[in-house]
């Protein structure tokens, strides 16, 4: 045991890589075989992460479950992995939501299913790897790489012009990716050219000087590989045809944990790194940020496809948690963590619905479907309450989120936090709207007159988020606890670089500008 | 080491001889090869594809027996050092590819064998010496020799027009390029005095500046030269406006030629220049940065541009091939210990990834079900399933993706580059590896995502093998392909034993 919970970590990453292995010798005409058994797998690597969660020491701010050995000397990288506060759930999402997703698509995926679920099992080591990484070269790898079995997924499994929209988020996402690896690689230099010593350690490279002219370049570089993959808003025009086209289980990855690593990376590399940088340039971030939520709510009051609709409200509830993490309030860095979560667990949610609508109609258009309240209760009510945790209702989880961003930002940008309100009011309008359009009303298609209830696999699928939104939304505490070290820690952090900030404004009289 | 103790000490056909021990190796078994003419029976026979593999594997047996050792002979026209070691390997692995890759070609095309292949094990010899070379008429000689055999590999394919007329071009313009080679190589004589490298570095590092003014065509006519012999080099590297016989040549060649074009050509060109470059052009004399990061630049972009544009697998990986000759020139602009040792990392990962790919179009010739037309790639992801993603591999190591060398070996010059302050260079190097990686993909999506009406295709292919290893694929070919796929991965996931063999072969570049 003390040897499993040690190397914890690793095993996280490479149990479902073995998996996939594994898989690999099986034939492939057992689709039976190679769903139980992947699914059977992903469930295992769920249960290992819930290990990280007990074991978790709440009351630290420093890393944990630390692992590190050499990798590439020459160029100072190790295999260094850790995890802190936000990290922790971060990963509980992804082995969640993968292990959902793959039993989500036993009725949509019917062909290759051997390859479906050996990326989908791939996608899981990249993606938990990116999260633990505490070395820029390691996480640079797992977050490149993640776009290979995303890109597949989508490619091969995906509806309409799934071709184009998996290029669009491969060719999207990469351009991000290789500037902000230009960021990366020069403040490695940077960090050489000071101390003679190569290093890709994260809290290493935290030390490095850097001009705060040189600091603005650098955020920028960075700022372009996470903005995209946030999306926020200039850059989010890949999402739309990503999500719509994806297969059920992408599009649940997809918004559930890919969305997160920009966040993720502004929170882990670009603000500690570049701290004066982000002071700069967080009034314009934040105001991208909010056009991002207003934007993203007017454009999905006029969706007319289902999973297009959900797939611009994921850009609005995006522009939240930005908000709250340049708003470097304490609180509302705690409410934008958390807001990560609920958002992976809502839309993921949303997605799991928009999915079963299609599976049973094949449809994706609001306008075709109407009146499936009445055949299908258990539908109706599971959908009922991830639309109002979406909105955001008290007592669902989407609240606190949304309300400790709320609280927090209100501080230091009074304006753009009320103008942000305004996302939650047409949130609802377009969220309430779509529901009523699609649940209630006359059946007017009579395909929807034979529209089958969920059945127990379906309702296996959803209830894991289902109780995660109520859980949060009445006692958030289990989950606070844990984060706020780890915010409190990043704030001062770069809270310190604040003060500095604020002397070189004064004396360079950068404050008139 | 040149040194006159050396020089005329005991023993000194003992030591020349010595140091080109793995080029005799492969000249017997060349002529060997070419001898089997006589015998008719024998000529038909696989015997000359056997002996070509037994001749590289003694010579690089030899090369690592001999590895460690600095050895100068033939008064210091020939070295041996782990600079040649380092590149030696990569130059005969590239060979070996080739002539495993040829068996299946060679056979479809009923051409005579031992000429064949024993102009193979001439063109490595030809590119072992110019690697080996340390003088001015070395240098010229090598690549006089190496450039006949490259004609003639092209244009092997008797009777195809396209061969013949790809080896015209080819022949016109190379011959060019070597009227400037040599040119160049009068100029830095003209300006020096001196033929041997190792001399002209040793005199451009005593000759003071003033020196320099005093006699005033010595910096003229060494900048005149140096820009002629580059010219004269670029070419052989394929770089951007000397490009110009690079598709045509690529295309018109059997794919195994083109694939030994590919890699060793390019590579013994890149290690020749980098010796050349380390030694004179590195003196202070001009700035020769300043013109090849331009020709780094347009190289990148007009080579992506182009593959993009073309339909044809090898015309593409032709042009790929021309902007990853930018890519690598990054590493030498980046310059210095970090820089060099960057440029071989990503020889060496260049060429298992493009041997890779060269054996996977190959296989695909073979089994005649597709043309090189890329848009005939559509469905074959499922029908050839390791193949195919093999394929992906190496496509996305020349896109430099992580977990494949090609990403440490963009990483590694490109972090060199800035190391330097080619900042500029260095954004314009990735935007150009986000531009190039839009064809890769495109490649990956046909073989994947098969469009609707192709998708009729797949299906009437339906009845192909499930295995792992789908179709009747030769065993060399296939264990060119694991080969391939194991380096290309293990180079992008764990570097450092390939990082520490090319700075070794760096050190011994020092220590002159």
């Amino acid at each position: 045991m003390g040897f499993f919970i040690k190397y914890l970590l690793s095993i996280l990453i490479f149990f479902p890589l073995a998996s996939a292995v594994l898989l690999l010798f099986i034939n492939k005409k057992n689709e039976g075989i190679l769903r139980y058994l992947s699914t059977f797998l992903s469930l295992v690597e769920f249960i290992f992460s819930i290990y990280l969660f007990v074991y978790f020491k709440p009351d630290t701010y420093k890393f944990q479950f630390v692992e590190k050995f050499h990798w590439i000397p020459s160029f100072g990288a190790s295999y260094y992995l850790g995890i802190d506060g936000v990290s922790l759930f971060l990963i509980l999402l992804t082995t969640l939501l993968t292990f959902i997703s793959l039993i989500s698509s036993y009725r949509y995926i019917r062909e290759h299913v051997k390859e479906f679920v050996i990326l989908m099992l791939l996608l899981e080591t990249f993606m938990v790897g990116t999260f633990v990484s505490l070395d820029v070269l390691l996480f640079y790898l797992f977050w490149e790489f993640m776009l290979v079995p995303m890109y597949f997924i989508i490619g091969m499994w995906g509806t309409g012009k799934k071709v184009y929209a998996a290029v669009k988020f491969f060719l999207y996402t990469l351009s991000g990716s290789l500037m902000m690896l230009f960021g990366f690689i020069y403040i490695y230099i940077l960090h050489y050219e000071q101390t003679g010593n190569f290093t890709f350690n994260i809290v290493k490279l935290y030390n490095t000087h850097i001009p705060i002219g040189l600091q603005i370049i650098l955020f920028i570089a960075l700022f372009l590989g996470f903005a995209v993959k946030i999306p926020l808003f200039p850059f989010h025009t890949w999402l739309p045809d990503a999500h719509t086209e994806a297969p059920t289980a992408g599009s649940v990855i997809l918004a559930g944990v890919l969305l997160k690593f920009g966040i993720y990376g502004f929170f882990r590399f670009a603000i500690p790194l570049l701290p004066s940088a982000t002071y700069v340039l967080a009034p314009a971030i934040i105001i991208l940020g909010v056009i991002g939520i207003i934007y993203g709510a007017f454009v999905s009051v006029v969706q007319k496809d289902l999973k297009r609709l959900i797939a611009f409200s994921s850009v609005s509830h995006m522009g939240f948690i930005v908000l709250g993490l340049f708003a470097m309030s304490a609180i509302s860095v705690d409410g934008s963590v958390l807001q990560l979560l609920n958002h992976g667990i809502s839309t993921g949610a949303l997605f799991l619905f928009a999915g079963m609508l299609y599976e049973r109609t094949h449809t994706r258009q609001i306008a075709d479907f109407g009146g499936i309240a009445k055949k299908a209760p258990i539908l109706t009510t599971l959908f009922l309450i991830s639309v109002l945790a979406s909105i955001g209702l008290p007592g669902l989880n989407g609240f606190v989120g949304e309300f400790l961003i709320l609280i927090g930002s209100f501080h230091n940008y009074t304006v753009l936090t009320i103008i942000a309100t305004i996302g939650i009011i047409f949130a609802a309008i377009y969220m309430l709207r779509m529901f009523q359009k699609v649940m209630f009303q006359d059946i007017t298609n009579p395909e929807m007159e034979n529209f089958e209830d969920m059945n127990l696999r379906e309702i296996v699928t959803v209830l894991p988020l289902i109780l995660l939104m109520f859980f949060i939304g009445f006692y958030p505490m289990p989950f606070l606890s844990r984060i706020d070290p780890t915010v409190l820690h990043f704030i001062s952090m770069v809270s310190h670089h604040d003060t500095i900030y604020n002397i070189i404004k004064l004396k360079t009289g950068l404050s008139n500008v | 080491m040149y040194n006159l103790s050396s020089m005329y000490s005991m023993g000194l056909l003992e030591k020349g001889i010595l140091s080109i021990i793995p080029e005799i190796v492969i000249v017997i078994f060349a002529f060997i090869v070419l001898f089997l003419t006589f015998f008719e029976k024998l000529s038909k026979s696989k015997n000359p594809y056997y002996l070509s593999i037994i001749g590289i594997g003694f010579s690089i047996v030899y090369v690592l027996m001999l590895s460690g050792r600095t050895i100068s002979g033939f008064y210091g026209e020939i070295g041996f050092n782990r600079f040649d070691v380092f590149f030696f390997i990569v130059i005969l692995l590239s060979g070996l590819f080739t002539v495993l890759m040829s068996k299946d070609v060679m056979e479809n095309f009923e051409m005579p064998l031992p000429e064949y292949y024993s102009l193979i094990l001439f063109g490595i010899l030809a590119m072992m010496i110019l690697i080996a070379s340390n003088s001015l008429i070395m240098v010229f000689l090598s690549i006089e020799f190496l450039s006949i055999t490259a004609y003639i590999l092209t244009g092997y394919l008797k009777g195809n027009r396209r061969s013949t007329e790809a080896a015209l071009k080819y022949f016109v313009l190379g011959s060019f390029a070597s009227a400037f080679l040599v040119f160049g190589a009068v100029f830095i004589y003209a300006a020096t005095g001196h033929l041997n490298l190792y001399n002209i570095h040793h005199f451009l590092s005593l000759i003071s500046h003033g020196d320099m003014i005093r006699y005033g065509g010595i910096k003229t006519y060494l900048a005149i030269g140096l820009i002629l012999f580059l010219v004269g080099l670029a070419f052989k590297m394929s770089l951007f406006p000397f490009h110009a016989w690079t598709p045509d040549a690529y295309e018109g060649a059997s794919t195994p030629i083109t694939s030994f074009m590919a890699t060793g050509v390019k590579v013994a060109a890149f290690a020749i220049f980098l010796r050349v470059y380390f030694l004179i052009y590195s003196s202070n004399i001009m700035n020769f940065n300043d013109i090849l990061w331009i020709i780094a630049i347009l190289s990148m972009t007009f080579g992506n541009i182009a593959a993009l544009l073309s339909p044809n697998i090898k015309r593409l990986m032709a042009y790929s091939s021309i902007a990853q000759a930018g890519y690598i020139l990054i590493g030498i602009i980046g310059g210095g210990y970090y820089g060099y040792s960057g440029t071989l990392f990503y020889l060496l990962a260049y060429i298992f990834m493009t041997a890779g790919a060269f054996a996977i179009v190959i296989i695909f010739e073979n089994l005649d079900l597709i043309s090189l037309d890329i848009k005939r790639y559509s469905g074959i992801g499922y029908k050839y399933p390791f193949v195919a993603a093999s394929m992906s591999i190496f496509l996305l190591s020349l896109a430099g993706i992580p977990m494949t060398s090609g990403f440490m070996g963009k990483f590694y010059v490109l972090s060199s580059a800035v190391k330097s302050g080619y900042n500029f260079l260095v954004v314009i190097a990735l935007l150009n590896s986000a531009f190039a990686a839009f064809y890769y993909i495109r490649i990956i999506s046909n073989m994947y995502m098969p469009s609707k009406k192709s998708a009729d295709i797949e299906l009437s292919n339906k009845n192909g093998s499930f295995g792992i290893i789908g179709g009747k694929v030769s065993g060399e070919l296939m264990f060119t392909v694991i080969v391939c796929l194991i380096f290309t991965i293990l180079m992008g996931v764990y570097p450092q034993v390939f990082i520490n063999f090319a700075n070794n072969s760096v050190n011994s570049l020092w220590r002159i």
